[in-house]
């Protein structure tokens, strides 16, 4: 059966919505699934790189690279041997000239013929270009750098939230246009469940998923907007996880086998999709994801995990990191240089109430795990940590928050701010939830100093020895693939002063809620 | 060494302490990464598998359980053989194949679970090849208590060098007593004769760097 966009469109004419059509391609093969999504939008690099290229995890001297062969992206199991050898070079330059680094890496079919390709002995502070080799075609070429021993400044950027039908990913193709230091994925990079149905603008082509190759073909759906795979290509990325990488608030411990089954599959599907490094020190499908890195001597990055180890919500002693990365933590922060100590999580950590005398709003976020919360913040405090800086996805919605060691408590001293950006894609609320609801939890939370909602898009990380500069970039539509960015506004940070401030120039710019 | 010779040491738990529903604190051959396992013996204690319950052939006395830890994890890093018929040139030449087999289950109609993995990594410790077996599901068992046979097979990538071999026994919900429980581990490397599986360049099989410079 061919396709074409036509047909596709008489189709969903037929049944009165466009977004219809996606549900038909499930039961298509995979080449007719992935030209249905090709006709609809999506695009993939030329075989067998069809999911793009990627580099993750910069150290001085290295960094991971990353591709995954897929000719056909939505196939449970590639028409490819068994094993296949996947040649990776890395160059001082974008023409492969000036070669520093060569290898061939074996593709399994048990790990969907990804490759992760740990390069060593590379220089510190450079960019470097890469590609690869297999079955005879080359890939595109990549750009990467590595961690600086020391710098007087950092750029970076942070993408979380980027459900599919929910837009394009006109973002992502900001951030692959930005000249940036690296960027951190702080989670929610696919979501699990069946199709949305609506005014979408494109949809899951699959009910929700469980299995692996159900994952695995989530993310080549995903990986179908190019704006994903040119932010893969042009900048090195951190990585941690939300819940829609498994499944809508989960606990990583407690669950049943079936629970477990679907946990083992989607955790194995992460890491066949991305650039992660495996330090050895657990094995797949547990990938030991929190982390802790140095930029430079500017900038102390420590990444957390708060899914795989966290206990139910809600309970007096339960946790959303888990005993030992919680005394990681802590530890950490004993140990922590002068530096500016940011932490990736994916989840909000500032106190979120929806209204004066109101509950918490979400209990997923660290609301739900208030002890806990107490006990770090407290620990920081008691440390002396300063220049704390914590950036957070998840809530599609832009907060800045004074971090504070007891929320709710009047007196607790301000030790840090907390960034949430916006989604990529993912929707916020409307315009009318916005309105009525900023300025309620702006009276109901008294850290709160800015919100603003409605937008889809990202932050900016300009950080340097003295000031630690946040520019909140938006979209103007999540319906235009190439639509425009704009900066909304732009928040400070002085070393050695906890606090943000808002830049004069933009201190006027909309906002559901901005304190005074 | 032999080509079907089982490279997990201790994969029955059969050796070392244990024999009770108390966790032990060291498993011969294995390492403890989270919890305490027990290693109970077939029918002793009511309740637990005993030796007409669904499990392995040859059982022998003893199997895996999950001691009273809401997850315990075991595992074993095993260094594939240098030499031989399974050694590095086969397995650089796309000539060694594995399989993996355990036997995984639970109690009766609860989701307590085990789940055996295999990693084989390069001589970084990068993971080139995975397979996982189970948990295994009370509806997989037919919610009744015993343990039901997992297998998978694959390829030996070239480059591979070792292996850990992951066993995960998890609790659900509530309750004290963590019923997950393995017995069988095994993994097994075989020469195959025919045309290796391995879309490679002929004479670059034998060096397989995935790092450094050039």
């Amino acid at each position: 059966m061919k396709l074409n966009r036509r047909d596709l469109l008489r189709a969903a004419g037929a049944v009165g919505a466009l977004n219809l059509v996606w549900p038909l391609s499930a039961g298509l093969s995979p080449a007719q699934a992935k030209e249905a999504a090709q006709e609809l939008g999506a695009t993939y690099d030329p075989a067998p790189f069809t999911l793009g290229i990627a580099s993750g995890d910069p150290l001085p001297t290295s960094v991971v690279l990353w591709t995954r062969l897929a000719p056909e992206p939505f196939a449970g199991e590639q028409d490819l041997p068994e094993t296949v050898e996947v040649d990776w070079v890395v160059a001082e330059d974008r023409a492969l000239r000036r070669v520093v680094a060569r290898g061939s890496v074996a593709a399994s079919a048990t790990l969907a013929h990804s490759v992760h390709v740990p390069v060593g002995g590379l220089r510190p502070g450079r960019h470097y270009w890469y590609a690869f080799t297999a079955l005879g075609r080359r890939s595109r070429t990549g750009r990467t750098k590595t961690a600086p021993l020391r710098t007087d400044r950092v750029r970076f950027a942070n993408a979380n939230c980027q459900a599919f039908h929910d837009g394009y990913y006109a973002p992502l193709r900001g951030i692959a246009r930005e000249e940036l230091d690296f960027v951190v994925h702080l989670g929610d990079y696919i979501y699990e469940h069946g199709p949305v149905g609506g005014e979408a603008v494109r949809d899951h082509n699959s009910p929700e998923i469980f299995t692996l190759a159900d994952y695995r073909k989530r993310y080549a759906l995903y990986k179908g907007d190019p704006s994903l795979r040119d932010a893969h290509a042009a900048h090195p990325w951190y990585l941690t996880w939300d819940d829609h990488e498994v499944v809508n608030d989960y606990s990583g411990t407690g669950g049943g086998a079936p629970f477990m089954q679907r946990r083992a599959a989607a955790y194995q599907a992460f890491y066949e999709n991305q650039p992660h490094r495996d330090d050895g020190s657990s094995a797949l499908p547990d990938p030991v994801i929190h982390r802790r890195r140095d930029w430079g001597g500017l900038l102390d990055l420590t990444i957390l995990d708060l899914r795989s180890y966290r206990s139910a919500q809600n309970l007096p002693d339960g946790t959303i990191l888990g005993a030992p990365q919680k005394r990681w933590l802590k530890d950490a922060v004993d140990r922590a240089p002068d530096a500016w100590h940011c932490w990736v999580n994916s989840i909000m950590l500032s106190q979120l109430r929806g209204r004066p005398g109101g509950g918490y709003m979400f209990t997923d976020q660290w609301d739900g795990f208030v002890n806990e919360r107490k006990e770090v913040l407290g620990h920081v405090h008691k440390a002396g940590l300063e220049d704390l800086v914590v950036i957070t996805g998840d809530w599609h919605s832009c907060f800045v928050d004074d971090v504070v060691p007891e929320f709710g408590e009047a007196g607790s001293p301000v030790i840090g701010t907390e960034f949430t950006a916006h989604s990529i894609s993912s929707a916020p609320y409307d315009e009318a939830w916005n309105a009525a609801n900023g300025p309620l939890m702006g009276k109901a939370n008294p850290q709160l100093q800015y919100f603003e909602g409605g937008h889809r898009g990202y932050a900016v990380y300009d950080v340097t020895p003295e000031r630690w500069s946040t520019h909140m970039r938006v979209i103007a539509s999540p319906t235009d693939p190439e639509s425009p960015v704009r900066t909304l506004t732009t928040f400070h940070v002085d070393r050695g002063t906890a606090g943000a401030y808002e830049d004069k120039d933009t201190a006027g710019s909309r906002a559901h809620y901005r304190r005074d | 060494m032999d080509g079907s010779k089982n490279i997990v040491v201790n994969g029955g738990a059969e050796d070392g302490p244990g024999g009770s529903t108390v966790p032990v604190n060291s498993v011969k051959g294995w390492q403890i990464a989270e919890g305490a396992p027990a290693l109970l013996t077939y029918g002793a204690d009511s309740g637990y598998p005993t030796h007409e319950d669904p499990g392995p052939p040859r059982r022998g006395s003893r199997f895996f359980g999950g001691g009273n830890s809401p997850r315990t994890t075991l595992f074993q890093d095993i260094t594939l053989p240098r030499t031989g018929r399974t050694g590095r040139g086969p397995v650089d030449a796309g000539k060694v194949r594995y399989e993996v087999a355990a036997h995984l289950g639970g109690y009766a109609g609860q989701e307590d679970g085990a789940r055996l993995s295999v990693e084989f990594r390069d001589g970084a410790g990068t993971p080139l090849a995975l397979s996982v077996l189970g948990p295994v599901t009370a509806a997989e068992r037919n919610a009744r208590t015993g343990l039901v046979p997992r297998t998978a097979e694959a390829a030996v990538p070239p480059g591979s060098r070792s292996a850990r071999v992951l066993l995960v026994l998890t609790r659900s919900g509530g309750g004290t007593s963590n019923d997950g429980y393995a017995d069988a581990v095994s993994l097994t490397l075989h020469h195959t004769k025919g045309r290796p599986s391995w879309a490679g360049s002929p004479g670059k099989t034998g060096d397989k760097p995935t790092g450094g410079q050039a």
